[in-house]
């Protein structure tokens, strides 16, 4: 297996997690839905060097703004520029952060994926906000934010476990003889 | 940086720039593509669901039959089991024939459809139904069940058609309310809550709970005149206008089967 054929996998993984997002029922008893892009996508942008990072967050600004996207009086409410930047700008913060504690660690998948989550959610609603006027927050919108959240922060070690395993498999396959860069547990 | 890093850096590059420049028709184009790339995921995840649902029905009844009886002989057990299975049957037999009978009694042309995915965002309200362009429907068309208006549909692909439900925030719809000649727009509300507000009513409307609310079918609108929208729940006056706030007839976290209206018979 090599590098290529994992950003395959992540990069079929992503549209797939979406379309499951919508098959999934609602976390009881709270009613609101599991985000399982923002886990993938914090995978993919921690499993890969910077340039194939970069091109995966464009596929999930891709998925994620067409999958949300609403049409009002001939205009997308949000368009792809918004998801576009945002994932961009997450993509290069985890590729900062895997440097800075020296390699991928399921902590780090963990908290970005949380992160991630949060500040998709929070910053949709702004723009909504925005656009359609008002600021009308209350205990269901804070709700409707924290709870995937914090799902996706429980859920992101499950994934790593999952998709950790390959990988050391393409990178040492590419640098047989270098450091491991593989997930650390 | 070797050449082909660079390549690849600057087609990323024209490629974010050409997509955060796309227009409406466009975006709702690749949006109904992505769609129909994914509806075999939807399809079959949907029919594993309902494999698995069932399976989870069965399972309870048996469970429930097993504390309820466990004295019982087998044979009373195996009755039971038997008897309840064929109350699942005339049940789901019952429902079927009074879906049919209002596609038959109902003045508009019908597309019958079932209801396959919910919207996984958190801002907005949606459905996704089995039933797109190659059964005839269009975006903007009114879908409804046999118990009120639904929402309308949005994004369609060849399969999958999206509907955008009358509890979210931006599906707008003229109302009038029964035995009076108030009329208002009805719409949801930004965090989903099931409900809906009926606005720009007469500030002496003074609506009682229990009032059915219907679609007032403007001139050059969506909706047909006359679909039960819901029923008010509670009504005040506003610095400017009333409100009502309303329960809407078709529960859209339960439904299943829906119609999407094509035209008129």
């Amino acid at each position: 297996m090599n590098r290529v054929l994992l950003f395959l996998i992540l990069g079929v993984l992503l549209p797939v997690s979406m379309a499951l997002q919508e098959l999934l029922p609602p976390i009881p008893p709270f009613r609101e839905r599991l985000q399982l892009l923002p886990v993938v996508f914090a995978f993919g942008v921690l499993a890969f060097p910077l340039l194939p990072a970069l091109w995966l967050a464009l596929l999930a600004a891709l998925v994620q703004g067409l999958a949300v996207l609403q049409i009002s009086d001939g205009q997308a409410e949000i368009g792809l520029t918004l998801p576009v930047v945002f994932f961009l700008g997450w993509a290069i913060v985890l590729q900062m952060a895997s440097e800075a504690t020296r390699g991928m660690r399921w902590e780090l998948h963990a908290v970005g994926s949380a992160l991630v989550t949060l500040t998709l959610l929070a910053g949709q609603f702004l723009v909504l906000c925005v656009k359609r006027g008002g600021f009308p927050v209350d205990a269901a919108v804070l709700c409707g934010i924290a709870v995937p959240s914090v799902a996706a922060l429980l859920l992101a070690p499950l994934l790593y476990l999952v998709l950790g395993v390959l990988v050391p498999l393409a990178v040492k396959e590419e640098n047989p003889n270098g450091p491991s860069q593989g997930p650390a547990f | 940086m070797k050449k082909i890093q660079i390549a690849a850096l600057v087609l990323l590059a024209v490629l974010a720039i050409a997509f955060c420049t796309l227009e409406a028709g466009p975006l709702l184009h690749l949006k109904s593509g992505m769609m129909g790339l994914l509806s075999p995921i939807s399809r079959s995840g949907d029919a594993v669901k309902s494999s698995l649902g069932n399976l989870g029905k069965d399972l309870m009844t048996l469970d429930q039959l097993q504390a309820e009886y466990n004295r019982a002989v087998a044979e009373n057990r195996r009755l039971r089991a038997e008897n309840n299975g064929l109350r699942d049957l005339q049940r789901e037999n019952d429902h079927l024939r009074e879906v049919l009978g209002y596609r038959e009694r109902s003045s508009f042309r019908l597309v019958p459809a079932t209801v396959i995915g919910h919207d996984s965002g958190a801002w907005w309200s949606t459905v996704k139904i089995n039933k797109g362009s190659r059964d005839g429907i269009t975006p903007d068309m009114p879908v409804i069940t046999d118990k009120g208006l639904l929402g309308k549909t949005t994004a369609v692909s060849a399969g999958l058609s999206e509907i955008l439900l009358v509890t979210d925030e931006n599906c707008k719809v003229a109302a009038k309310v029964e035995g009076t000649r108030e009329q208002g727009i009805c719409a949801g509300a930004r965090s989903p809550g099931g409900e809906l507000h009926l606005t720009f009513l007469s500030k002496l409307a003074d609506l009682q709970p229990g009032q059915k609310v219907y679609t007032a079918g403007v001139s050059g609108g969506i909706f047909p005149s006359g679909i039960a929208l819901g029923t008010v729940k509670s009504f005040r006056a506003r610095e400017l206008d009333g409100e009502a706030v309303l329960e809407p007839a078709a529960d859209p976290g339960s439904v299943e089967e829906v119609f999407v209206v094509t035209g008129a018979k």
